[in-house]
């Protein structure tokens, strides 16, 4: 079989297939055409906008003054060619020919056949006739038509040059999306305003077209229905007999009705998307972050975490129960209604390029757990601080690839039994962490650019800042060095601990960025 | 005479701060409202344990609690809690009383009531997950210090008549010899709080000075017999 030649087909498949440069340009084109998170599709879409808004300007302008030539020019070579090359563009990047044609080829191989060409290009072909006869496809179609100018009725397709804006806004996408997500009531209401109108008109013509000097046929007569039970009433047609006024009665209540029925049905449409419109945002705006938090449960350690938070790095709260999110964006929080359990929902936070952190707050030690496997299995780089209620769930947690693991009875209990015990130490502990008064404890990591960099620990004046060096940490062996001999060297990456005063550590910090 | 303690509430955080003061070596009197309870703590072989009505001022009268003794209410029930801190001041205007708080708005009705200490739950826990995301290093250290992984911790040090620090510049001495490190001493004549060494004081030692060190455990106990002698 090897020793068959390969069909011309399929070697121009192969050769899309692996030419660098024919991807490159098709995948280029596809993202500026398709893929929303392209970062250079907006500048395509701006520019897109403003050639179909100049063209429908040109519209305007003609109806009332002469265009000069160049305008014209414009209009007919510029706007229609550049709309046909992305018509076509659209065309080309909605489907691959050599994926068929490999697969094709492929189930040729297996059954030992001749690849069958015509099937291959008939599939092919169909794939194009469905992105044709795709409703977007055809608005770009009639937005191309008016630049055909001997057929000047054309001109006025300009006009679903309007349409095309669709594309390239997002809110109206989402406007549509309302209404196609509420068709079933709407079509409903439709189908209640037709019959309505069919037998308001039918009603009107029989009782007056005689005597009605304004209604002359059927359309007239439904025309006045629809013009009445709209509550818009321009009052060029109206009843005027008692049969006539009796049935317009009857069509102006059921018009108010079916007016408020619709409203109601699009509105209470609208507040559920705007809210998830709003989530939404939430999140792109999170994922532009370059580090982030996530706070599942919005319960009492929640508020008083938020309460204590002095650092500006973003966060989400995400909860399950509605009355929690109400509460929290009550009290000025950002937060969502979604179940961090679910897979989904974490995988819509860009793990890859952010540091992200996520907190499980709640009260619930399965539901942590969950959370955090949840975490853990979405990316493994997110890091997870856990609240265990239950002192036998640790192990639990530490299987679940918890980073942190929080009791918050122990730490309290923890903290009373220092009280008592070493009151003055567990003063000085508290002072050393928050840092409030005199001497802080902190953390100075040391870059590989560093002033200190490589240097030994004699060499550091801590003294002449006012610091005590109480150790260092080394991330690659994760050992914590106490008081550490006076030769040893500091290395890219190791993180000193001292306590100082604020003003003192900050200096430091700043010295060590200095080059000498 | 050790301290005395008495302890109200065995449920949650109780059993867990019994257990500890116990190692630490007070002298402890369990007191609670609930009968399944007092069994338990009979059962981890309390010998003081009783039962006590928190509502009823005699039967806390009754205990005969001293001015030195410490008392330390955390009962599982918070409004019971906060109507026992009540009585106790009531009772005791001078003693220590500590409370832990499961709630915001019970930490400030425990202050009100007149708790000496209150450690509030939450807010030492929201302090923690700061405490992992900005200093995780010091968290675990800490963590260690707090926990019962004893690895590296603070002791304070009183200095005992006719030790070889009475009368020396801190300055001078290099606790570094030690393996220990210096972090500050109160003054009993300057007040009770700690001073720091990095505000930079050279002060001189008396006996009755308290000096506080970090260091290894090992380091610490085998400084707790130099300190006694008279020269290094």
């Amino acid at each position: 079989m090897r020793d068959k030649p390969i069909p011309w087909i399929v070697r121009l498949a192969l050769w899309q297939k692996r030419s660098p440069r024919y991807q490159g340009i098709k995948g280029f084109f596809r993202n500026i055409l398709t893929n929303p998170d392209y970062p250079y599709k907006k500048y395509f879409d701006l520019f897109m906008i403003s050639l179909i808004l100049s063209s429908v300007w040109i519209l305007v302008y003609e109806v009332k003054n002469p265009l000069p030539h160049w305008v014209d020019v414009y209009d007919l070579y510029v706007v229609t060619m550049i709309f046909v090359v992305e018509y076509l563009l659209r065309m080309w990047v909605y489907s691959d020919l050599y994926e068929m044609v490999l697969q094709q080829y492929d189930e040729s191989l297996i059954l030992g056949e001749p690849i069958n060409r015509p099937k291959v290009l008939k599939k092919f072909i169909r794939s194009k006739i469905n992105y044709i006869l795709s409703p977007t496809a055809i608005i770009d179609l009639f937005a191309i038509l008016p630049g055909y100018r001997p057929l000047r009725v054309l001109r006025i397709f300009v006009l679903f040059r309007l349409f095309k804006l669709l594309r390239y806004t997002k809110s109206i996408n989402e406007f549509v999306q309302v209404l196609v997500e509420k068709r079933f009531e709407l079509l409903t209401l439709l189908f209640l305003l037709v019959f309505i109108v069919m037998t308001a008109g039918i009603a009107i013509y029989v009782f007056e077209t005689h005597v009605n000097e304004n209604i002359n046929s059927l359309f007239d007569a439904l025309y006045w229905a629809l013009v009445t039970i709209s509550t818009v009433g321009y009052g060029d047609i109206s009843p005027v007999t008692t049969e006539g006024r009796v049935v317009s009665g009857i069509i102006i209540v059921s018009g108010i009705a079916m007016i408020s029925f619709v409203t109601s049905v699009i509105v209470s449409a609208f507040s559920i998307k705007l809210e998830e419109l709003k989530e939404n945002r939430y999140i792109q705006d999170l994922n532009k972050e370059e580090q982030f938090l996530v706070l599942c449960g919005y319960g009492q350690l929640t508020k008083m975490f938020l309460r204590q938070k002095e650092d500006d790095v973003e966060y989400l709260i995400i909860d399950k129960d509605p009355d929690r999110v109400a509460a929290a964006s009550k009290d000025g929080y950002k937060a969502i209604q979604e179940d961090a359990s679910r897979y989904e929902v974490l995988n819509r936070f860009n793990t890859e390029y952010a540091k992200v952190t996520l907190i499980t707050l709640l009260n619930d030690d399965i539901e942590n757990i969950y959370i955090t496997l949840n975490a853990k299995s979405v990316d493994p780089q997110i890091k997870v601080i856990a609240r265990v209620s239950d002192r036998r769930m640790t192990s639990k947690y530490r299987l679940a690839g918890a980073d942190h693991i929080l009791l918050p009875d122990e730490v309290a209990s923890r903290m009373l039994l220092m009280a008592i015990e070493q009151p003055t130490i567990h003063e000085a502990i508290i002072q050393l962490i928050t840092g409030r008064s005199k001497a802080k404890l902190d953390e100075v990591i040391v870059h590989s650019h560093d002033h200190y960099c490589c240097k030994s620990i004699a060499e550091v004046d801590f003294k002449a800042y006012k610091l005590l060096f109480v150790g260092l940490y080394r991330p690659e062996t994760k050992e914590f060095l106490f008081n550490p001999a006076k030769e040893m060297q500091i290395r890219e990456g190791d993180v000193l601990l001292v306590i100082g005063y604020h003003v003192s550590i900050e200096q430091f910090k700043k010295d060590l960025k200095v080059t000498t | 005479m050790t301290q005395r303690v008495y302890l109200f509430g065995y449920g949650r955080h109780g059993r867990q701060i019994a257990s500890g003061l116990h190692e630490s070596g007070f002298s402890l009197h369990i007191l609670e409202t609930d009968e399944e309870r007092i069994a338990r703590a009979k059962e981890d072989g309390y010998i003081k344990v009783d039962r006590v009505d928190v509502t009823s001022d005699e039967q806390l009268e009754e205990l005969g609690i001293g001015v030195d003794d410490l008392i330390v209410c955390v009962m599982d029930d918070e409004h019971l809690n906060v109507f026992l801190t009540l009585s106790l001041r009531q009772l005791l205007p001078e003693a220590k009383i500590y409370a832990i708080s499961d709630s915001i708005h019970t930490t400030e009705k425990l202050e009100m009531a007149g708790a000496s200490k209150v450690i509030d739950l939450y807010f030492v826990s929201a302090t923690r997950i700061h405490n992992f995301l900005h200093k995780p290093v010091t968290t675990h250290l800490l963590s260690g210090i707090l926990g019962d992984k004893h690895d590296i911790s603070f002791r304070e040090f009183l200095i005992p008549p006719g030790s070889f620090l009475h009368g020396r510049n801190t300055d001078e001495i290099d606790f570094g010899r030690f393996n220990l490190l210096f972090l500050g001493l109160i003054d009993v004549e300057l007040g009770n709080e700690l001073i720091f060494v990095t505000e930079g004081f050279n002060h001189k030692l008396d006996s009755g000075d308290t000096l506080v060190f970090m260091g290894k455990d090992d380091d610490l106990d085998r400084f707790e017999e130099i300190i006694k002698r008279k020269t290094i």
